[in-house]
């Protein structure tokens, strides 16, 4: 892991271990409901301030906080075209499966590439230290499956190119 | 079972939300995080179930036995309270609807000491008193609204059956009186105010700085109160000496509150440990966690076990995974009083979002406290130098590395900084943001 | 398999069973489809199961004709050509009872079809360039663009130089993802020619959206992000008469199906890999959940299962 990264990482564990006190809260508005404040964003008093942790211009990570939920989106290095795309494509991929990742927004926040969604009921489901576990052992895949997936497509278009250019020989 | 070691009772049914025992314990209510509450009953061999108390439509967010009456009172997200009477002939358990007035969750129920009221908090920004109604033989509700602005999320009693103290979403803890005409004697003066009627504001406190107030508690002879709030604060406060003392802790955030005696507090949550603060000369501390850190053995996992976790989880056996080195593997949501008096608590019990019911002796406190304090020193000196490991460490911990070079240390000590704000809160919701750059 | 083949395999298997005496001859009526929209119709007459008849269209066929098409086709397939079926181009009628030729060979002939019709503007090309070569001046007049639109949207440029001849292929990337892959393999194609082994190859250049130099003026060229162009330059010793013209005739065709299946590979493969790294996630997911201790097992008959 390279430098810079390992205290990125870190400085998002520590954050989302503090985000991640969620507890069963009711509506205040809605009667007989029980919603995602962060979403609804309709009691300011049970929204804590979002943090942002960036570790360069491009990737970066914004915490938002509530009473009863917390959202974690996340901005996904994307030096070129192609990490780009492939980042693109990836984001769609989890983001078609949300109904197995129960944690995965369905649709990011604005700006960044990836967004979940955690609520109270996530953290009686499962260990909140394995949630936040979760998230950056992420964080830290799929920088480098881009970077591979990049590798193998460089890797192959030489392949391709070489052997059919060597026909000519 | 030895009494140094705690209890654990594992009921394996999903997340504990609330329990309270009866006043001989050996009959327990418990909600599974669901609309019902399961009553289990102790013969000496474990917790078998005896009845399931099912009228909530909603999940049951609080649950609180009458030690005396023999009465147990629940309340729900589906905004109503029931009062359950044992009817004795049937052995039935008999509900009576609770006539709260409140059109949102109710959030936290508490018997008075003397058990003719109880108080349901809500989250329609309101305290619901109830007292029985001879004439028309139900429970009526009587609201404290006046200066809550958000969801009171906790509640407990003073002694003198009338002052009741209430943590609320709106970052402030605040004393009521709930004195009920025809039902209350007046109540002798205490620091807290003399001449008292209903729904007179008797104090209001904050942790100075901001956060959510998850729990109350009265002290033993009902002179001081302590308070957490979400910035893992505790506060004492006593009027009679106008001392107001936050002790500011590096742990998550504390749920539920208990005193132990009058110089010793228990508070338990998202850290999933109880820890004791205590009075130290005239000042209240942090002195250790209640929970010896244990390191978790891995037993009776049989091949096929070891085999599934890989499929499912890709995971072997040896893992670095984090792991909590706790009893209650999740948050704490709960503690109450086992066994013993308000002024010397023996037992307390806890309960959490693991599904764990845990039982712990107060006698370890005063054996293991010796060699706690030495461990804290230890751990204290490691938080200077290494604050990256805020929460991991409990005391009774031995760290043996510190392994962060001076300039990433400086910049782990940012990012504490962070972490404190998390918990500030600035103007309610505005989009001011914090940005760390590594 | 990295490299695609040149003929229609199915035209080849289904020839050779035809063909093959021991099988009686059988009613049939097949269409076949090719690269490059091309497609087949393989049918025997009414009446007469032993006469089969191999009809091909393509849209370009009218220009491949206008550059001579019918000249390479009736060097190849003189003794089988008939009037085309109505709605092809173009029809071969073989007559089972009596082939012609050795049948292996006629097979593989008739499967190199498409690859015989795109030839014609290749040879005419190389024949022009070797023509001009031979003589002291040149007379750019001489040199022709031949456009062939074997695709909708795209085409196949060639031209003959004084000493060279130049195809260029416009090609359309459907796909954002399409258009970045192609980037990638294209720029390999550019570099690979500097490694020492591939000195002979032909120079290969790329341009996305602008037309290079030769089509520039050519009217109708689509203005778009999704629009690339190959350049292929293509010196003598790339297309000496013999074998070494026919591969280069049959391998500068296949290009662009080439670049598109391995681009299309490619794309599997992420999707592929991607599903993988997804369902490791979920594994690293379901760390988060309690394992819930078994409750009591159940046998077959209701009854509690305990261990002795």
């Amino acid at each position: 892991m390279s430098n810079t990264l390992r205290p990125y990482l870190n400085a998002v564990r520590q954050t989302l271990k503090a985000a991640m006190c969620l507890e069963n809260f009711s509506s205040q508005v809605a009667e007989r409901h029980n919603k995602p404040e962060v979403e609804t964003g309709t009691s300011k008093e049970v929204l804590l301030n979002p943090v942002i942790i960036s570790r360069n211009d491009k990737e970066r990570v914004l915490i938002e906080t509530s009473v009863n939920s917390l959202r974690v989106s996340i901005a996904i290095k994307q030096a070129d075209e192609i990490e780009r795309i492939l980042a693109h494509k990836f984001t769609r991929f989890l983001t078609q499966r949300a109904e197995s990742f129960v944690i995965l927004r369905r649709k990011p926040i604005e700006g960044y590439d990836i967004s979940f969604l955690i609520t109270n009921s996530h953290a009686e489901q499962m260990y909140k230290h394995k949630l936040v576990d979760f998230i950056i052992q992420f964080m830290e895949e799929v920088d480098k499956e881009i970077s591979e997936m990049k590798l193998s497509l460089n890797a192959r278009a030489r392949i391709v190119s070489e052997s059919y250019l060597s026909q000519f020989n | 079972m030895s009494a140094e070691l705690p209890i654990v009772n594992e009921f394996n049914q999903g997340p504990i939300s609330c329990h309270a025992f009866n006043h001989d314990r050996s009959e327990l209510a418990v909600c599974f995080n669901t609309n019902v509450v399961s009553v289990f009953r102790n013969a000496g061999a474990g917790w078998t179930l005896a009845w399931t108390l099912a009228e909530h439509d909603k999940p049951v967010t609080s649950v609180d036995w009458a030690p005396k009456s023999n009465r147990i009172v629940t309340c729900s997200q589906d905004r109503n309270a029931y009062v359950w009477t044992l009817d004795s002939s049937l052995q039935q358990w008999k509900p009576t609807l609770v006539l709260l007035r409140i059109n949102r969750a109710a959030t936290f129920v508490r018997w008075s000491p003397q058990e003719d009221k109880f108080a349901v908090a809500s989250g329609s920004r309101c305290i619901s008193v109830c007292y029985f109604e001879e004439d028309n033989d139900w429970w009526v509700g009587k609201h404290i609204k006046k200066p809550i602005r958000s969801t009171v999320l906790s509640l407990d009693w003073h002694p003198n059956n009338v002052l009741l103290a209430a943590g609320c979403a709106d970052m402030k803890a605040r004393v009521f009186s709930a004195f009920i005409k025809g039902i209350d004697k007046k109540p002798a003066p205490s620091p807290w105010g003399e001449k008292l009627p209903f729904n007179t504001v008797c104090g209001e406190f904050s942790n100075g700085t901001g956060g959510w107030i998850h729990s109350v508690a009265f002290s033993p002879d009902g002179d001081s109160l302590a308070f957490t709030g979400h910035d893992s604060t505790m506060t004492v406060v006593s009027p009679a000496t106008g001392s107001v003392q936050s002790v500011r802790t590096p742990y998550l955030p504390y749920l539920s509150t208990i005193w132990l005696n009058e110089n010793q507090i228990v508070a338990a949550g998202y850290d999933c440990a109880p820890h004791l603060f205590e009075l130290k000369g005239e000042l209240w501390d942090f002195s250790s966690s209640l929970d010896a850190a244990v390191k978790k053995v891995d037993v009776g996992f049989t091949a096929r076990d070891t085999f599934r976790r890989m499929d499912s989880r890709a995971q072997s056996t040896t893992t670095n995974d984090t792991e909590v080195h706790t009893h209650h593997q999740n948050t704490i949501n709960s503690t109450r009083v086992f066994a013993g008096t308000r002024e010397h608590v023996e037992q307390y019990s806890t309960s959490g979002v693991d599904g764990k019911l845990i039982i712990w002796s107060t006698d370890n406190i005063a054996k293991g406290l010796a060699n706690m304090h030495l461990k804290t020193g230890l751990v204290d000196c490691i938080y200077e130098n290494d604050m990256s490991r805020k929460g991991d460490f409990k005391p009774g911990y031995v760290a043996t590395k510190v392994d962060l070079s001076a300039r990433e240390l400086d910049k782990v000590l940012a990012e504490d900084v962070e972490v404190c704000k998390m918990g500030v809160r600035g103007g309610a919701g505005d989009k001011e943001s914090v940005s760390i750059d590594l | 398999m990295i490299l695609l083949d040149y003929h229609n395999r199915i035209i080849e298997d289904t020839l050779k069973a035809r063909f093959n005496p021991e099988n009686k001859p059988k009613p049939v009526d097949m269409s076949i489809v090719d690269f490059d929209g091309v497609s087949y119709h393989l049918s025997t007459l009414d009446d007469q199961d032993t006469k089969l008849n191999l009809s091909i269209r393509w849209k370009c066929w009218p220009e491949l004709v206008q550059y001579g098409a019918m000249d390479v086709l009736k060097r190849e397939y003189n003794q089988w050509i008939v009037t085309p079926e109505s709605g092809y181009d173009f029809t071969l009628q073989f007559d089972l009872e009596n082939i012609g030729a050795d049948p292996e060979d006629v097979i593989h002939k008739v499967s190199l079809l498409k690859r015989n019709a795109m030839a014609a503007p290749f040879e005419r090309a190389f024949d022009a360039q070797a023509m001009a070569e031979q003589e002291d001046h040149w007379d750019p007049t001489s040199s022709q663009l031949m456009t062939i639109h074997y695709r909708d949207g795209e085409a196949i440029y060639v031209q003959n130089q004084q000493d060279r001849v130049t195809v260029i292929f416009s090609t359309l990337f459907k796909e954002e993802t399409d258009r970045v892959f192609a980037k990638v393999f294209l720029q390999e194609f550019v570099d690979a020619r500097k490694k020492p082994h591939l000195q002979n190859a032909p120079q290969v250049i790329y341009s996305h959206r602008e037309p290079p130099l030769e089509i520039r003026h050519v009217p109708g060229l689509l203005d778009s992000e999704s629009m690339g162009y190959i350049t292929f330059v293509l010196f003598p010793r790339n297309y000496a008469a013999g074998a070494v013209r026919e591969e280069t005739i049959s391998r500068i065709q296949i290009f662009r199906d080439y670049l598109h299946y391995h681009i299309k590979c490619s794309k599997a493969y992420m999707h592929s890999r991607m599903r993988a790294r997804v369902s490791d996630f979920l594994k690293v997911l379901n760390r988060a959940k309690p394992e819930i201790q078994a409750s009591e097992k159940k046998l077959a008959s209701g009854r509690a299962f305990r261990r002795a």
